[in-house]
């Protein structure tokens, strides 16, 4: 019997074996294929049948499509392309469409499909019309599949069996109903009394022969109704967004508008090495199809550039589109490839098969409204790529131990611990917890055990669907004639395919991100200019200002974009160079597994001896010092030593951000090693090689992508060195940076600028930085509990007038109580209060909210309160003890001042470099950490601490972070005990001792 | 009008006080006692030794023991502990019928106003009844004594773990002015950060606040406030059990549980209990209450009534599980589960003329009283339905 309908965990809930693990279990059953038929979803298409190619089975293409208004459902199975189609219209509607009839849906799409219908009544109304239809049985001869059979037998309707499984075997039932308990929200133990004999599995066809053994029939019209469907997958090609061309055509509009862009960029008298590059670009793109491409990305952008107000919109084209001279002289992109000498073929070549794509970021709060902007000028021709969200080790944990009937608060305890987690280890999940040493006090009594038994076999499982980041398709046909569309949870509609799958099928994508830094240096550079201050972005070039190469060389970056991480400042220090190049190359060596080539860069960039490991390597590695640092540098190598061609090489260095490499890889292993043996290189040196290679595991970035993002680093740094109070309040108002606004604001008193509570008369929505009196305000969005729509009638309110009096300004803004609280804690009321005591504003509150209820009804007269009581003022410590509860920092002074007079013998942060090799105490606040595994996998971490006079990165080696990382939390005060350290006169601390302040 | 005489009695760490009579190799070491089998165990009560190590009542026991290494666990033994208290009380009644006791938490309230000619000045009665029930059941309460209840109760935790207070007439504003507010009973979480904002820490900054002005922040809870504040309290003592007329029973589970069939089987037990416990005081009850405690420690009660009242196990036991389907609506597993049976009406006398019961109700009464009777031969617990 051919397994006509199956589901997989792309039913998202419904379904819990991958359609590998379907496939595989079907070939072990000996069938010759199967049918995935997802719930509502064909999400599953592309691995489904990369697994049916994997395991030789013929795929059949299908979903299960439900009635939302009724339990009905009914399993469609593709038999050629058109009903390919029909099938992408039924989802997408079922999806979208509230008042969806599945009756009236199956009327107006059925050409190419074949439905396989449980009900009697459905099949009676669809009968009538030329439908091809069959009766479905279920996996055994039931009561009611006899009254069906009888039924189809009486009408002519053929009748089949369908395994309606929804896991590969039957020791996935404990999952399955784990996962029923998650999508209902209900406990465990209520799926476990209530389904006892539920769900099935795909079981050996032996076993439905014996069933339908008294219906022989039925199984013979299951496999003629599947011969009959031929369709074995869509196959567009190439998808590329239309362009509404000209009458030059899109490869003659693209060379006009690139040359012109060039004249823009360069002057009228071009080159030849731009000439020469611009004529091979355009030549590449011209015979690969991709000039509209490039066309409607252009007008994308451009059209986004374009604002309301007349201003422009910050962009940063960054990915490897940045490596194209066409995009720079279209404007896409921002940095020069010829200038900064960017490798073409890694972003196209004419061996490669998959779409190019263009990523360009927006300042993170424009992009929203530039994306529903192109989806609405592209109506039903543009959706969103989707991203599938999936269980990882620390969302399985939590969402099991909530079906386990965990109180809320056990189950948010365990799972903030768990914060280094990592999926997809060989190891098993409960053995991973158990030597997690943030664990280490935390016992897995009863019933974690079981809870992380069970979680282990949920990580991966598709949770449910997201938006992608930025990736948009747009298609010359409305999207669901290629793929399901929905809406997700913002708004916006979106396919059922992530990224993989949108390549699989051939859609081509475009980026549209957003980016905090982009929003930091606008907002900055439009204080500078509101302060009446000029400043010329045209001519503007920070990579040759002194200072900020200085400031750069330094490490004083905190604040500005993909440079202020501690590994990025100490880089950055141990480099002292501040040039805009080492910049790009240190932003990409910063990765991951590559901890012994940053060494080795440093050691060479202050003159260390080193050679090639081959003289070949020289054109492709001398600017790197002889390290791989960018992506394309493993492609290079290949192809230089190896004799890959372009494509092949670009395979090698896609397959290493793959999840699933390992196969693949020792393909690629080979050849390389044959390769570079019949160029005669060393087998010592071919095993460096393939080593360094190796560090690219995870992520790492191409030089254009580096370039792109180090032009936005070096103009954050300028404008921190010139403009330090403006920088500092924009990158505090824009939010989302490395570190806490705790963190911040302590750069900023570090830099000598005076932190001003918020006010209600003074502070805007967002802070304000004042660069003539070294001050920034405090914005209103820095408030807990401070509702939008109160910080509106704030600013409303006070541009009639400003504010009097406490009491005119409950009157006027009316704030909630905990609003109100939450003002006077924050100190924004001070100004209001002539006798500086904030619990006499308490009482005025009170009285205020009291008398207003009871003269609701006659507003007329204006609200005259009595004396108050006499109240004395809170102590200047509650006070701070408040502002920090509602701030979550202190306008004045630091946290750690408190603890001071215990602190008589301990060093400070400014004095570490008095006491190099020497060992210190040291008090200091916990700001940021990072976990890494060593070489032999334990887990040490780098933490960043600081105290009133500057920051320390600190080293916790493996013994000692096992030690004390169950104390160890952001947010606190600590006094470490180490040896101060120093390397290319970066100064670290490696701790020896921790305890709590 | 004479001056009344409270005294409150409070034998501290009830539990552990009693388990330690049990057990005298048990004074010598911090005691937590808690259903040690049970892996996510609570702690039920705790001896000063381990409180002060930080262990407190409803903490997980694996964190207890974690603070008090130390301490021995003990398992909860709630009818030892009733047992206890009905002793405690029997002593105390001799000296006055006014007496107010908790729920096996070992505090009681003796109003001894007017008992001078029969027993001495009330400190001497509070002298003697410690020195009783010291010698008698080998508990050392804590003993205040004052005007009226609020008083005697914060005098008692000044004092506690041992001692005595005695607060004067007329002395109460006096007594409570330097106390920290905290110290005042009743008052709720959202009224002490009220009283934080205006800067207030004691009761006597409280009680310089008039009543009109306590009306601005704390309207209807003004009243008690401004009484509380100033040592005036004119709750009278009430004899027995704190409310009305109701039989309540209770079941802690060692181990939380998230199956709905363990607390049907509970509850089915309790409904037995509460069914015979009627029977026997030949009551009808019209309101069964299920309340619920999550393994979080929140606490939710839903109840369900019948017009007529009833004493039947299986009419009590569907309004059980009604009231048990209305209680459990969170995803949160259970710790505890008390079922009250109320609005108690005494069952007819007079039988009725006509047979109204229905066959099956009538072989139902069959059971019952089968049941009653196995029980009443073989013990508590013998029997249940199923």
């Amino acid at each position: 019997m051919f397994p006509l309908a199956v589901r997989s965990y792309y039913s998202l809930m419904r379904g819990s074996s991958s359609p590998a693990s379907l496939c595989a279990r079907a070939q072990k059953l000996g069938y010759t294929g199967l049918a995935l038929t997802d719930y509502n979803s064909m999400a599953g298409l592309w691995p489904f049948l990369a697994a049916c190619k994997k395991y030789g089975l013929r795929a059949l293409v299908g979903a299960e499509i439900s009635d939302p208004h009724s339990p009905a459902t009914v399993i469609c199975l593709v038999n050629h392309s058109i009903g390919y189609t029909n099938l992408c219209n039924l989802i997408s509607r079922r999806k979208i469409n509230e008042k969806f009839s599945l009756q009236r849906e199956v009327i107006e799409h059925n050409a190419g499909l074949i439905f396989l219908i449980p009900s009697i009544s459905l099949l009676h109304n669809l009968r009538k019309y030329n439908i091809e239809l069959a009766a479905d049985l279920g996996s055994r001869p039931t009561e009611r599949s006899g009254k069906l059979r009888k039924w189809a037998r009486a009408n002519s309707v053929p009748a089949v069996a369908t395994p309606g499984a929804v896991m590969a075997q039957q020791s996935e039932k404990d999952l399955f109903q784990l996962m029923q308990a998650i999508r209902t929200n209900s406990r465990l133990d209520e799926q476990q009394e209530e389904n006892d004999d539920f769900p099935a599995c795909l079981e050996s066809p032996v076993i439905y022969q014996d069933r339908f053994a008294v219906w022989p029939e039925v199984l013979a019209a299951t496999d003629t109704l599947a011969a009959r469907c031929t369709f074995s997958g869509p196959d567009f090609g190439i998808v590329m967004p239309p362009w509404a061309g000209n009458e030059f055509g899109a490869a003659d509009s693209l060379r006009k508008a690139a040359y012109r862009g060039a004249c823009h960029r360069y002057g009228t008298d071009l080159s030849e090495a731009v000439v020469e590059r611009l004529e091979h670009e355009l030549r590449v793109i011209d015979s690969m199809g991709f000039s509209s491409y490039f066309l409607v990305v252009r007008d994308i952008v451009h059209q986004a550039c374009i604002k309301a107000d007349g201003g422009t919109t910050r962009i940063c084209g960054r990915g490897s589109g940045a490596a194209s001279l066409v995009a720079y002289c279209l404007e896409i992109t921002n940095v020069c490839p010829v200038k900064h000498n960017l490798y073409f073929e890694r972003f196209l070549n004419p061996g490669r098969s998959d779409p190019p794509d263009i990523d360009i970021d927006f300042s993170w709060d424009e992009r929203d409204a530039i994306l529903a902007n192109v989806l609405k000028n592209h109506g039903r021709h543009a959706a969103m790529v989707s991203t599938i969200i999936r269980f990882q080790p620390r969302m399985a944990i939590r969402e099991t131990a909530k079906a386990f009937g965990l109180p809320p608060g056990e189950v948010s305890r365990m799972s903030k611990r768990l914060g280094g987690i990592r999926g997809r280890s060989s190891e098993p999940l409960l053995s991973s917890l158990q030597k997690m040493p943030a664990l280490k006090k935390e016992e897995l009594a009863d019933p974690w055990p079981e809870i992380v038994r069970l979680a282990s076999g949920l990580i991966g499982i598709p949770r449910h669907m997201s938006v992608h980041p930025g990736g948009v398709i747009i298609t010359p046909d409305p999207v669901s004639n290629y793929v399901p569309v929905e809406f997700a949870a913002k708004g916006v509609p979106i396919i059922q395919w992530d990224k993989d799958g949108a390549e699989e099928a051939g859609l081509v994508k475009i980026d549209l991100l957003g980016n905090r830094s982009l929003g930091v240096i606008r907002d900055c550079i439009a204080s500078i200019e509101n302060s009446g201050r000029c400043f010329d972005e045209e001519y503007w070039q920070p990579d040759e200002d002194l200072q900020t190469r200085q400031a750069v060389a330094a490490g004083k970056t905190m604040g500005c974009f993909y440079i202020e991480s501690p590994a990025m400042r100490l880089l950055q220090k141990r480099a002292g160079s501040g040039d805009f190049e080492q910049l790009v190359l240190q932003s990409s060596i910063i990765r991951p597994a590559a901890n012994e080539f940053v060494r080795e860069y440093v050691r060479r960039l202050h003159g260390g001896h080193w050679q090639h490991l081959h003289p070949r390597l020289a054109d492709v590695l001398d600017d790197t010092f002889g390290l791989m640092v960018y992506q394309e540098d493993v492609s290079r190598v290949a192809v230089a030593l190896a004799g890959f061609s372009h494509a092949r090489a670009d395979g090698l260095r896609k397959v290493m951000s793959k999840k699933d490499k390992e196969l693949r890889l020792k393909d690629y292993y080979r050849e390389f090693d044959k390769g570079c043996a019949a160029k005669g290189v060393d087998e010592e040196t071919r095993e460096k090689l393939w080593q360094m290679m190796m560090s690219f595991d995870g992520y790492s970035f191409c030089k254009p992508h580096s370039a792109s993002y180090a032009r936005v680093s070096y103009q954050a740094a300028y404008l921190k060195t010139h403009f330090p109070a403006e920088f500092m309040a924009a990158v505090i108002s824009n939010q989302g940076g490395y570190y806490s606004t705790f963190a911040y604001v302590s750069e900023a008193k570090r830099l000598g600028l005076h932190i001003l509570h918020p006010c209600v008369n003074t502070s805007k929505r967002k802070w304000n930085g004042r660069g003539d009196d070294n001050s920034i305000r405090v914005g209103l969005m820095a408030i807990k509990g401070l509702s939008v729509d109160t910080i509106n009638r704030i600013l409303t309110c006070r541009k009639k007038n400003k504010f009097a009096s406490s009491i005119d300004f409950w009157q006027r803004v009316q704030p909630q109580k905990d609003e109100s609280r939450s003002l006077i804690q924050a100190g924004a009321l001070d100004s209001l209060d002539t006798e500086k005591n904030r619990s006499r504003l308490f009482w005025e509150l009170f009285q205020f909210r009291c008398l207003a209820k009871s003269q609701k009804s006659n507003p007329l007269f204006g609200i005259q309160l009595p004396p108050a009581p006499v109240l004395e003022p809170a102590t200047p410590k509650e006070l701070l003890r408040q502002e920090y509860q509602v701030l979550g920092f202190l306008c004045k002074g630091h946290p750690l001042l408190f603890y001071r007079n215990r602190l008589q013998n301990s060093t400070r942060a400014c004095e570490f470099a008095q006491y190099i090799g020497r060992r210190v105490r040291f008090a200091g606040w916990l700001l940021s950490g990072k976990l890494v595994s060593t070489k032999t996998g334990e887990v040490m971490e780098f933490l960043t601490f600081e105290d009133e006079t500057g920051l320390v990165e600190t080293t916790f080696f493996p013994r000692v972070y096992r030690r004390h990382a169950p104390i160890l939390a952001t947010g606190r005060a600590y006094i470490l005990q180490g040896i101060v350290e120093e390397e290319y006169g970066a100064t670290t601390l490696t701790v020896e001792n921790v305890k709590k302040l | 009008m004479q001056d009344r005489a409270i005294i409150h009695l409070n034998v501290t760490d009830f539990a552990v006080a009693v388990e330690r009579i049990q057990d005298s190799s048990l004074k010598r070491v911090p005691l937590i006692v808690a259903p040690a089998r049970a892996a996510r165990a609570l702690v039920y009560d705790m001896s000063e030794e381990a409180y002060r190590d930080g262990v407190r009542k409803g903490m997980r026991l694996n964190l207890a023991r974690k603070y008090c290494r130390q301490a021995q666990v003990v398992h909860p033994q709630p009818a030892l502990y009733r047992r206890a208290m009905t002793a405690l009380v029997k002593r105390v009644v001799h000296y006055t019928p006014l007496v107010e006791q908790g729920e096996e938490d070992g505090h009681l309230f003796l109003d001894v106003t007017g008992t001078h000619r029969l027993f001495g000045p009330a400190p001497d009665i509070a002298w003697r009844l410690r020195k009783q029930l010291l010698n008698d059941l080998g508990l050392d309460p804590v003993w205040s004594l004052a005007s009226n209840k609020l008083v005697s109760k914060v005098a008692s935790r000044i004092v506690r773990p041992f001692g005595e207070y005695i607060v004067g007439s007329g002395e109460e504003h006096s007594f409570l002015a330097p106390l920290p507010l905290a110290m005042l009973p009743g008052l709720k979480p959202e009224e002490m950060k009220i009283l934080a904002d205006f800067n207030l820490q004691r009761i006597g900054q409280l009680a310089k606040l008039s009543r009109q002005q306590l009306h601005v922040p704390f309207q209807k809870r003004s009243t008690y406030l401004y009484d509380a504040s100033r040592g005036r309290d004119r709750t009278a003592v009430l004899p027995g059990r704190t409310g009305n007329a109701r039989i309540v029973r209770e079941h802690v589970f060692e181990e939380d549980t998230g199956t709905y069939s363990e607390i049907q089987s509970v509850l089915t037990m309790l409904v037995h209990e509460t069914g015979r416990d009627l029977r026997n005081k030949k009551m009808l009850g019209r309101r069964i209450g299920v309340s619920l405690t999550y393994s979080d420690g929140k606490n939710i009660i839903r109840q369900a009534t019948r017009k007529n009242g009833c004493d039947n196990d299986f009419l009590l036991r569907t309004l059980a599980f009604t009231a048990l389907g209305r209680a459990w609506q969170r995803r949160v597993r259970i710790r505890r589960c008390i079922l009250i049976c109320d609005r108690l009406v005494p069952r007819p006398q007079q039988q009725t003329l006509f047979v109204m019961q229905t066959r099956r109700e009538q072989q139902q009464e069959k059971i019952i009283c089968a049941m009653d009777t196995v029980c009443n031969r073989f013990g508590n617990g013998t029997i249940y339905l199923g």
